[in-house]
Parts: C-alpha cells; sequence; structure tokens
C-alpha cells in the first residue's frame, strides 16, 4: 500500500511538473529571446484559461479549439506586453521593463477582476473522469492529456528553434543581439514573436491548469509566476530545455516534499528550491558562455 | 530638447492630479468617497435615518465575498424600508473598500466611528481584519458585526464586538459527534482542513467531537488556503483507508471534491464550511452527489425560504449567493430588530450594543443569536445532495 | 520647476523648517481622528519606503522582499512584548537589528547577483519568513497570529489611538529622516551610489563592494524592521497575512512613483499613494487599474519617480547600451554601398 502511495504521488508531482515545465518553457523563451524577465507570465496562464473557458462555453468541450483560443489570446496579449513593455526598453536598465511587467500584472489582474467576475468559474469535466492502470501505476485521463499535451508543444518547439529558419533566427537574437543584427536579422520583429511564442506557451498552459482543477479565478496566476522563475533557474532563466526540466524536478520536489510533511509546507519546498539553486547555481547549469544574464 | 519639455508637462500634470486628489480628498472627508446604499421609502410616518457603516473587501482576493456582503445587505435594507423601516427608521448603508487589508479596514472602522450619524458597523470579512478593528470599536463604544468573523479569539475582544457565523466550539463537535459518528454511522474518517485560524480551531473541535463518538481519525491533513494542486493530500488520505473523508474549508470545497472524484477514489463526503450554495453545485457539478453538508439553511432557487433572496441577488450580483452573503443579510435584519426593541427608547451606540446582545432573529435559515460574548449561535440542518439539488436529511436540533 | 522650489528653500532654510515642525507637531490639533490614521499610514509607509529607498535607491540592489523585514520586525516585537514581557521601548532596538541580522543574511547570496536573479533571492526570503510566521505556531500564534499588544505609555501618557501615536511614528520618521541624511552623505553613501551606478568601475576605485552592500541591506531592513516593531503596537493584532508579498509590491510602487534615490522620494511616494487610494475611492474597482497604470506610466515617462534622483541610472541611462543600434546602422549601410 505504502508503494501504491508513493507511485501516486510520483505520478501527481510528474503531472504538475508537465504542468510547470510548460510554464518555465514560456518563461525561458521570453527571458532569452527578449532579454528581459517578466513578472506578468501568471496573468498571461490566467489571460488563457479565462479564454479557453469561453470558448468551451461558446462551442462545447472541444480540446482543439480550446488550444487554439487559449494559444491566439495570450499571443496577442504577448504583443501588448511587448509593446508596452520591452519595446521601449530593450537598451535600458533592466529594472525600467521589470517594473513595467509589475505594473501590468496588476493591470490585468484587477481588469480580469472587473470584466470576468472576481468569483471562480467552473471548468468542470471538459475531459471525462477514467482512470488507466499499467501495473501498480494508475493515471488518470487527465492527466495523460496534459502530458501529453506538454509532450507535443515541446517537442514542436524543439523542432522549430533547431530546424526552421525563424527558429535559428531566434536562438540566435537570443545568443547575441549584436552580431544577430549584423547578420540582418529583424531584432525588434524577432524579439516580439519571441515573446508572444512565450506568452501563447503560458496561455495553453493556463488551459490545461483550468482543465485540471476544474475552476479558474482572476487570481490563479498570482504564484505560478515565482514558481516559473523557480523552474526556470535550473536553465540559467534561458535554457528551454534546462527549464523544462526544472519544471518537473520543482513539481516533483513539492509532491514529495508534501507526502513527507504536510502541505501547508508546499511554499516552502518550492521557495526553498528557488534559494538553493539561486545560492549554488545562479546561472543554471548551462554550460555556454554569453548566454544572457 | 522636445523630450525635455515633455517630460515637464507631465511631471507638472502628475504633480497637478496630486493637489487635485488632496483638494478632492479633504473637501469631501468622511462621509464622501463611497457608495451610499438603499433607495429610502418616502414616507411622510418615517421617523427619520439610522446610519449604518459596511466595512468589506469590495477589491482583491476577497471581493467575491465582499461584493456579495454589499448586494445581501443592501437587499435586507430594501426590504426592511419597503415594509416601513425598523421602528419607523429607515435604514440607510454606507460602504467602504476595505481590500481585506487589516490596516485599510481600521482606517475605515475610524472613520465610521468618527461619524457621529453612523450607528452600527457591518463588516468585515475576514478574522485578522476584524481583530485589527476591534480595539477601535472598543473605544469609540460602536458595535461591529461581522457576517463572517470566525477567530473564537475575535467576539471576546470587546462587548461591541459580534460576529453572526457559527462558533466553532458550537458546530464543529456536532459535526464530529452528531453528523459524522451517528448520522453517517462511519467509524473512521480522514480530515483535511485549511491553515486558517478558521480551519484550525475548527479541526481541534470536530477531533474532539470525533473522539467522543468513537470516531478514528485516521488522517488529519493541513494545507495553505491558496492552494490549487489537493492531488498530494488526497493521496496522504487515501492511503489511510478511511471510510469517510471530511473537509473543513470554504472556497476550495468544490475544487477539492472534484479532485477527489477525477483521483478515482469514492469515499463517503462530508463537509462543513462552503455553505450549501448554488454556486457549490454548479462548480462540482455531478461530483456533489451523495454529499453530505451542514448548514443553517441552503440558498438556491428551489428552496422556497431562500428563493426570494437568491433572486434579488443574482439580479445585482450576477452570480449565486453563499452562505456569507447570507449571514451579511442576517446582520442587517439583526440590527433592524435590535432598533425595534429599544421601542420608544433613543437609539444610540449604546442601546443598539445592548439590545443586540439579546436580539434573536428567526429568518430564512433557522434562529440566529448571541452568545455571551458576541458570537453567532446558528441552528442547523443535515443536508444531502441528491439529483444535483440539496435535500434535508434532518432538520433543525439533531442530536 | 525643481529648481526654482530648491533655490526658494536654500535661501529661507530656517523659516522653513519652524513652520513645517510646528505644522507637523500640532497636527492631531487641527485634523480629525480619522484623518490622522491616514496620515500615521502614511507615516508608516515613509519609514517602509525609505528602508526600501536605500537598497533599491541609492545602491540600485532590486528588492522585491521588504515585507518579510517588516514581518521580523513585527513579530519579534509582539514575542518580546507579549512572551518575555519587555518593555515596549526596550523591545524597538532588538527588534530592528534582528531585522538587520535578516537582512545581512539576505544580502550574503544576493552578493553576486544583479537584477532579477536578486530581486527573486528577495522574494524567496520574504516569502520564507512569512511561511515561518505562518506555521512557527508555539513562537508566533501560527494563523491565529499575536492580539493584545498595547500601545506604551510616556511619561505617563498612554499613546493609543492614532492622534497619540501619531508622535511616535513621526520621531521615528524624523530620526530615519537624520540618520539616513548623515549615512548618504558620508563615504558609506557615496560607496554605495558608486556601486549603483557602476559596480564594475566601483570595484577598480577600491570599493569593497561586498562589505557596503551588506551594510546596504542592513541599513534598509533595520528600517524596516523599526517600522514594524512601532506598527504592532498601533495595530494591537498582528498575523502573518499582513506580511504577503503584495505588500511588498505595493511599497515599491510608492517608491517608483514617489521617487528612488533621494531622501524626499518615499515621503513624496507615500502621501500621493495614500492620498489616491483616499480619493479614488469612488471608482471603486478601479481604483487599482489605475494605480497600476500609474506605475507603467511613471515607468515611460520618468523612471526615477516624482522627486527621484534624475541624472543617475535610475533615470534610464543609455550609456553603452548602443551596441545593437550601431550594428544595425552598419548593416543598412553596407546594404546601401552594396
Amino acid at each position: 500500500m505504502l508503494s501504491q502511495y508513493i507511485i501516486s504521488q510520483v505520478v501527481n508531482g510528474l503531472c504538475q511538473g508537465f504542468i510547470y515545465a510548460l510554464i518555465a518553457l514560456g518563461f525561458a523563451v521570453i527571458v532569452g529571446i527578449v532579454g528581459l524577465a517578466t513578472f506578468t507570465h501568471g496573468e498571461i496562464i490566467m489571460i488563457g484559461a479565462y479564454a479557453s473557458y469561453y470558448i468551451f462555453l461558446a462551442c462545447g468541450h472541444n480540446l482543439i479549439l480550446g488550444l487554439l483560443a487559449s494559444f491566439s489570446a495570450s499571443w496577442i496579449v504577448g504583443i501588448i506586453i511587448y509593446k508596452l513593455c520591452y519595446e521601449r526598453f530593450l537598451e535600458a536598465p533592466e529594472h525600467i521593463s521589470l517594473i513595467c511587467t509589475i505594473g501590468f500584472s496588476m493591470l490585468l489582474k484587477n481588469l480580469a477582476q472587473i470584466v470576468f467576475g472576481a468569483e471562480k468559474k467552473p471548468m468542470l469535466n471538459v475531459i471525462e473522469n477514467q482512470i488507466y492502470k499499467f501495473g501498480p501505476v494508475e493515471i488518470s485521463k487527465v492527466q495523460f492529456v496534459i502530458m501529453g499535451t506538454v509532450i507535443v508543444l515541446s517537442t514542436t518547439m524543439m523542432i522549430i528553434f533547431n530546424k526552421t529558419k525563424w527558429g535559428i533566427a531566434l536562438r540566435s537574437v537570443s545568443q547575441n543581439r549584436e552580431a544577430a543584427a549584423l547578420v540582418g536579422i529583424n531584432v525588434k520583429q524577432t524579439s516580439m514573436i519571441g515573446n508572444c511564442i512565450g506568452c501563447a506557451m503560458a496561455g495553453v498552459a493556463g488551459m490545461l491548469i483550468g482543465i485540471y482543477y476544474q475552476s479558474i479565478s482572476p487570481t490563479m496566476g498570482a504564484t505560478l509566476s515565482m514558481k516559473a522563475f523557480s523552474a526556470a533557474t535550473l536553465g540559467g532563466l534561458t535554457s528551454v530545455p534546462l527549464s523544462s526540466l526544472g519544471g518537473v524536478v520543482l513539481g516533483l520536489i513539492e509532491n514529495l516534499g508534501i507526502s513527507i510533511s504536510t502541505a501547508s509546507f508546499r511554499d516552502v519546498f518550492s521557495f526553498g528550491f528557488l534559494i538553493i539553486m539561486l545560492i549554488f547555481k545562479p546561472t543554471g547549469f548551462v554550460k555556454r558562455k554569453g548566454a544572457r544574464p | 530638447m522636445k523630450k525635455n519639455f515633455v517630460k515637464k508637462v507631465t511631471a507638472v500634470l502628475l504633480a497637478g492630479t496630486m493637489v487635485a486628489s488632496l483638494v478632492a480628498c479633504g473637501s469631501t472627508s468622511e462621509s464622501g468617497n463611497s457608495a451610499t446604499e438603499t433607495t429610502a421609502v418616502v414616507d411622510g410616518t418615517s421617523k427619520g435615518t439610522i446610519k449604518l457603516g459596511l466595512v468589506a473587501p469590495l477589491t482583491g482576493v476577497h471581493a467575491e465575498y465582499g461584493q456579495g456582503f454589499q448586494a445581501a445587505t443592501k437587499i435586507a435594507a430594501d426590504e426592511i424600508n419597503a415594509a416601513g423601516g425598523a421602528n419607523g427608521y429607515q435604514l440607510e448603508i454606507e460602504v467602504k473598500d476595505s481590500a481585506a487589508d487589516p490596516k485599510t479596514s481600521a482606517d475605515i472602522v475610524t472613520q465610521f466611528c468618527e461619524d457621529k450619524d453612523i450607528k452600527a458597523i457591518i463588516g468585515d470579512f475576514t478574522s485578522s481584519a476584524c481583530m485589527a478593528d476591534a480595539p477601535i470599536v472598543d473605544q469609540y463604544q460602536t458595535v461591529l458585526l461581522s457576517p463572517t468573523a470566525s477567530n473564537p479569539d475575535y467576539a471576546p475582544m470587546s462587548e461591541y464586538c459580534f460576529s453572526v457565523m457559527y462558533n466553532q466550539s458550537n458546530m464543529a463537535p456536532w459535526v464530529g459527534k452528531s453528523v459524522i459518528g451517528k448520522y453517517m454511522g462511519v467509524k473512521s474518517v480522514a480530515v483535511m482542513y485549511l491553515n486558517t485560524d478558521w480551519g484550525i480551531s475548527t479541526n481541534e473541535y470536530l477531533l474532539k467531537g470525533l473522539e467522543e463518538a468513537g470516531v478514528e481519525v485516521l488522517a488529519d491533513e493541513t494545507y495553505e488556503e491558496n492552494e490549487t494542486d489537493f492531488s498530494s493530500v488526497i493521496a496522504k488520505l487515501k492511503a489511510s483507508n478511511a471510510e469517510a473523508v471530511c473537509i473543513l474549508d470554504q472556497g476550495n470545497v468544490p475544487t477539492i471534491i472534484n479532485q477527489i472524484k477525477s483521483s478515482g477514489w469514492n469515499p463517503l463526503l462530508v463537509t462543513q464550511g462552503p455553505g450549501a450554495s448554488q454556486q457549490l453545485l454548479n462548480l462540482c457539478g455531478e461530483n456533489a452527489e451523495d454529499l453530505i453538508i451542514t448548514d443553517s439553511s441552503y440558498i438556491t432557487e428551489d428552496n422556497p425560504a431562500t428563493k426570494d433572496f437568491y433572486q434579488k441577488f443574482y439580479a445585482i450580483n450576477q452570480c449565486a449567493p453563499t452562505d456569507h452573503s447570507l449571514c451579511a443579510y442576517n446582520t442587517v435584519q439583526m440590527l433592524a430588530k435590535a432598533i425595534v426593541s429599544i421601542g420608544d427608547g433613543e437609539v444610540t451606540r449604546e442601546s443598539i450594543k445592548d439590545a443586540l446582545k439579546t436580539t434573536s432573529y428567526d429568518g430564512m435559515a433557522g434562529t440566529v443569536q448571541f452568545d455571551e460574548n458576541g458570537g453567532g449561535v446558528r441552528q442547523f440542518l443535515i443536508l444531502g445532495v441528491e439529483d444535483g439539488k440539496y435535500v434535508v436529511k434532518e432538520d433543525y436540533g439533531f442530536e | 520647476m525643481m529648481d526654482k522650489l530648491k533655490g526658494f528653500y536654500v535661501k529661507n532654510k530656517i523659516p522653513v523648517w519652524v513652520v513645517l515642525m510646528v505644522l507637523l507637531v500640532t497636527m492631531p490639533l487641527y485634523v480629525s481622528a480619522g484623518n490622522m490614521r491616514i496620515v500615521c499610514r502614511i507615516m508608516l509607509y515613509i519609514i517602509l519606503a525609505g528602508g526600501l529607498n536605500v537598497i533599491s535607491g541609492y545602491c540600485g540592489q532590486l528588492c522585491f522582499g521588504i515585507a518579510g523585514f517588516y514581518c521580523v520586525g513585527s513579530y519579534v516585537q509582539a514575542i518580546l512584548m507579549k512572551t518575555y514581557n519587555v518593555s515596549y521601548w526596550l523591545a524597538l532596538l532588538p527588534s530592528g537589528i534582528v531585522a538587520a541580522l535578516i537582512g545581512a543574511v539576505v544580502a550574503l547570496p544576493a552578493l553576486r547577483m544583479k537584477g532579477i536573479f536578486l530581486g527573486m533571492i528577495t522574494i524567496g526570503f520574504s516569502e520564507l519568513m512569512r511561511l515561518i510566521a505562518l506555521n512557527w505556531t508555539p513562537v508566533t500564534g501560527g494563523a491565529m497570529g499575536f492580539k493584545g499588544i498595547m500601545a506604551p505609555t510616556f511619561f505617563g501618557i498612554k499613546m493609543g489611538g492614532a492622534s497619540k501615536y501619531y508622535y511616535i511614528f513621526l520621531f521615528v520618521v524624523i530620526a530615519y529622516m537624520f540618520c539616513t541624511n548623515r549615512v548618504i552623505k558620508s563615504r558609506v553613501g557615496r560607496a554605495w551610489m558608486s556601486i549603483r551606478e557602476d559596480e564594475l568601475a566601483a570595484r577598480s576605485l577600491g570599493v569593497d563592494a561586498k562589505k557596503y552592500k551588506i551594510l546596504n541591506f542592513m541599513y534598509g531592513s533595520f528600517w524596516a524592521g523599526i517600522a514594524g516593531a512601532i506598527f504592532v503596537a498601533y495595530s494591537t493584532y498582528v498575523d502573518s497575512t499582513y506580511f504577503t508579498l503584495d505588500e511588498g509590491f505595493n511599497v515599491l510602487g510608492m517608491l517608483i512613483i514617489g521617487g528612488q534615490g533621494t531622501l524626499v522620494g518615499p515621503i513624496v511616494g507615500s502621501f500621493v499613494a495614500q492620498v489616491l487610494t483616499e480619493s479614488l475611492r469612488f471608482i471603486n474597482v478601479w481604483r487599482y487599474v489605475v494605480y497600476a497604470a500609474l506605475i507603467i506610466l511613471m515607468m515611460w515617462v520618468r523612471p526615477q519617480g516624482l522627486i527621484g534622483a534624475s541624472g543617475s541610472i535610475l533615470a534610464g541611462s543609455k550609456a553603452g547600451k548602443k551596441k545593437t543600434k550601431k550594428a544595425e546602422k552598419i548593416v543598412k549601410s553596407e546594404g546601401k554601398e552594396a
């Protein structure tokens, strides 16, 4: 029975970890390509969740539509954020754009409360309750779909970044802005696209979170910005694969930590992880030099 | 050069806004800047108006409940005024937003107390805010009647502190002994509770009741208020093999129920705290079937007792009312009843306080009165959920 | 406009100060008790924003976690007063000192970091402090908090209530302004500002950046701790919900609006923020939207704040970041030639 318990905690941790991975992935893309950090990632997750909520309300529980809705809604918000918080401050000291994103996060959160209403909204049974058993391991259909979506999205990102022209342009901007400009890449536009991709990832994560926890609220994004950052520190904030790994690790650490103590210590574990990572390996496990700080 | 000019102009404009706000703030002083509630019925026999203050979180993380207070108190005051007022006095409610920040709440309560026209204050939502307000109302000798403060330390802080929401020392042991032990008849239970003053004290009293009934507590887990993923806690409870799960929480209960069901586990579920509201049924859907819930009433459209309130509330806030709003509704009714019982005497802050102590109100949710500390004592039903509706399983007074 | 004000002040220093002092000391006489609470809140935030200003404004260390030090100061004061029956006045300094020590602890890992990393570690510690306060029930009361912390008596006068407690706030604000003014003008202050502008250059000139950064954190957190300590007896009740990250961002917002890197900045920021909150009540839920928009506007138009240190890096100096533009120019010109 004990092993069953541990296995289920591991599965829970993995599923949560996959969600964190998607969020951290988006975060790493933004920090890497734009070169500036964001405090408003949690609110974009919330926007994605609400976008999919309204689509489900209008068109039934169609996952593909939900994905498209959350993707596009957060892409658009990404454009707004870029214009408002980043474009003007690309050359300025980084604290200015950071504070701009803090202001934007406050704006979005309160606007959402006004427009959507402050109460929790249900996202019931978008995916039916079904449990699959693989030997001693039990995974629910929801968890399956979430992990599957995250894997598909991350792999797509990997392919885009490594094989397509656009992706290589994005990576080169991430590595060295001046050099990228010198070889003729439109740095400004590329940065914006990078930002939008990162936001879109967060938006899809929002939809998945809504489906998993079966409810959404305007303040749901609050702690998720921190989790994104914590997870991304594993990859020095900029490495996409390592940040995703960081997300999975964070999810596992939190859940296993809770299983040996109490759930009210969840934040202790995630902040503990963050502090330890920042103290011992602030640049993450990234080996290459010249990565953005 | 032009940029510098633009910057200077903007700086001057901002400074100007600052000064203008200062002037605006100063000139409108205490009773301005806020929404005044209720349309007073113009009636020749009206004795005048009694003003009440409402301090609640209209913004911030508890905005849902604060806005609920606002709507519910308005409904109550409108009903009372339309029926001729409380002993002939029209009720007027002034609302200010505390954002559930105890400091802001204390400042607003001070402002209310300074306004001689305000005879009693309703609010705040969180126990933290109420406890920060307590020394102030004690100093100014004004009643502070909270719909929902449930920290057992709050009401004893001052004879002017009252709270409608049940004192855990009454309700929780009853839930343990009579609901779980006797009515449900289970031998073992796993408990999960919210890590706040409400949750901790409720859990303490619940365990006492369970012990008395001889029910074994196989797990007793706590978690933070802003928790969203309960899978780890649920896994722990599942591993304990208890027959039933008791959830002590308010806003998270629907999420917890959903996550328990989607983990493939089907224990008997009993909950105390969220209140039997339509919102819970909406958020849980069929996951709420066979749930046992204790409350002083259930607030849905099909309950003839609460239907009217439900519809009026929905018309204002576009969402279903919760138990918290019902408690807010009750506060106005109880104050009105207290005013009525003063009779021909003068309605002052002191006389309201004295009258409130002995007020007992019989409304759509059983009888409400106060114990010697000012903590609310309510009656409770045992409710079940069948076919997506609430069903009364046991009436008030089940032992 | 700034220069004119400055000029006036310099010429008429003594009368300005006398008038100011008289106005401040007699304030409870002409301001109502309800508004005195707002004044006390402004004073509290002046001290908090002031502490943050020293860390972030004068030394350029991004700090989002000021609530953590505020929390430590409050709880130490509460514990000393209620559990150990120490008198209010004796407990003040230890509270500040413990907060300063925590500040040193936070500064240590932060030495190697800049920008968002530094900000994040301050967030981590701030939350850790709050979680300890929430969960360490035997010492901090856990979720139940601390109640019944009484205001002190000063030569027989009980200082409870906003009108009287105001004087304690006033005293601490004046003490803060006086001390900070001296510190800023000394070697320490100059070292801090040089670290803010260009740490590498400062180091090459022999400034021991590590030592000064730690000192900086300690100084800022000391005042945040003192603010917390005097706050508990004013409120008589405290629990961990007072010290969330939102509170830290709240203080930062005031500093951004009022101005970083100057002594007057926190005063202006606290004042404007509270006045805005009170006067914008009529638009209810839109209040915070306006506040947020104001922060963004500030960053666009005047990043150093209303009365901030213009001409410092806080104002967004563009030196040394023009390489990308140069590269773009080269590409364009080469394209034309070809």
